[in-house]
């Protein structure tokens, strides 16, 4: 019961990426389209460190560990 | 003009086999056992040359006015255009950490790397993810490279 209800809750925010991403490519709406959002990131002084470590972070933890 | 349609010819020809070696290494990558050498060496390569991408292209320090626009111009938006990302990012933060720290099982509060465990089982799985991590990380240094043009008054930051 309870890892359903884990999973239900990762499902829904699965979902609400989804529906997040759709909506940034339709026009005069505000949330930002995620090639800007990662083009913010990879251009400021500290966050496009932060990037590149989690980056590096994320694809380690997941291939090797 | 033959010399751009040449140059625009090995330019595809170029991403081509740039693609094709990307699906190779995610397939090679993906036949890894995790804790071995050989999966440390097929991920620190490509955090290598990202990193290595990086230094070389980015400009040391970024220039007033070099962020992008988040909303085109002319678009009335209502709120911050990164809100809506934030709230997200920190709610999806928020239940990995509730999941990664709840008493009981793995399997009761599943976390994203106990279900990336179970996609990296199956090896074609792992090469896809794999790819779309290799594809993230050129993303990456594409989108905190200067525009070609911009480039140039950029170099004297160095």
């Amino acid at each position: 019961m309870t890892s359903a209800l884990s999973y239900a809750v990762w499902g829904v925010l699965a979902l609400v990426v989804a529906a997040l991403w759709a909506r940034s490519h339709q026009p005069d709406v505000s949330p930002a389209r995620p090639a800007v959002v990662l083009q913010r990131l990879a251009r400021g002084p500290v966050t496009r460190i932060a990037l590149v470590v989690a980056w590096a972070w994320v694809g380690w933890h997941l291939f090797a560990r | 003009m033959p010399t751009a349609g040449r140059r625009n010819r090995r330019t595809v020809v170029a991403m081509m086999a740039l693609a094709l070696g990307a699906i190779a290494y995610s397939l090679a990558a993906s036949a890894t056992t995790p804790f071995s050498a050989t999966a440390n060496a097929a991920t620190a390569l490509p955090i290598a040359a990202v990193t290595v991408l990086a230094i070389a292209h980015w400009p040391l320090r970024s220039r007033p006015g070099s962020q992008p626009a988040v909303v085109p111009e002319g678009v009335n938006a209502r709120g911050h255009p990164l809100r809506a990302w934030i709230v997200l990012v920190a709610v999806v933060v928020g239940f990995e950490l509730f999941e990664y720290l709840a008493p009981g099982s793995r399997g009761a509060h599943p976390t994203v790397s106990s279900m990336a465990d179970a996609v990296d089982r199956s090896r074609g799985l792992k090469a896809v993810v794999f790819l779309a991590w290799l594809c993230l990380g050129v993303a990456i240094v594409c989108a905190g490279t200067p525009a070609r043009a911009a480039g140039v008054s950029d170099e004297t930051d160095r």
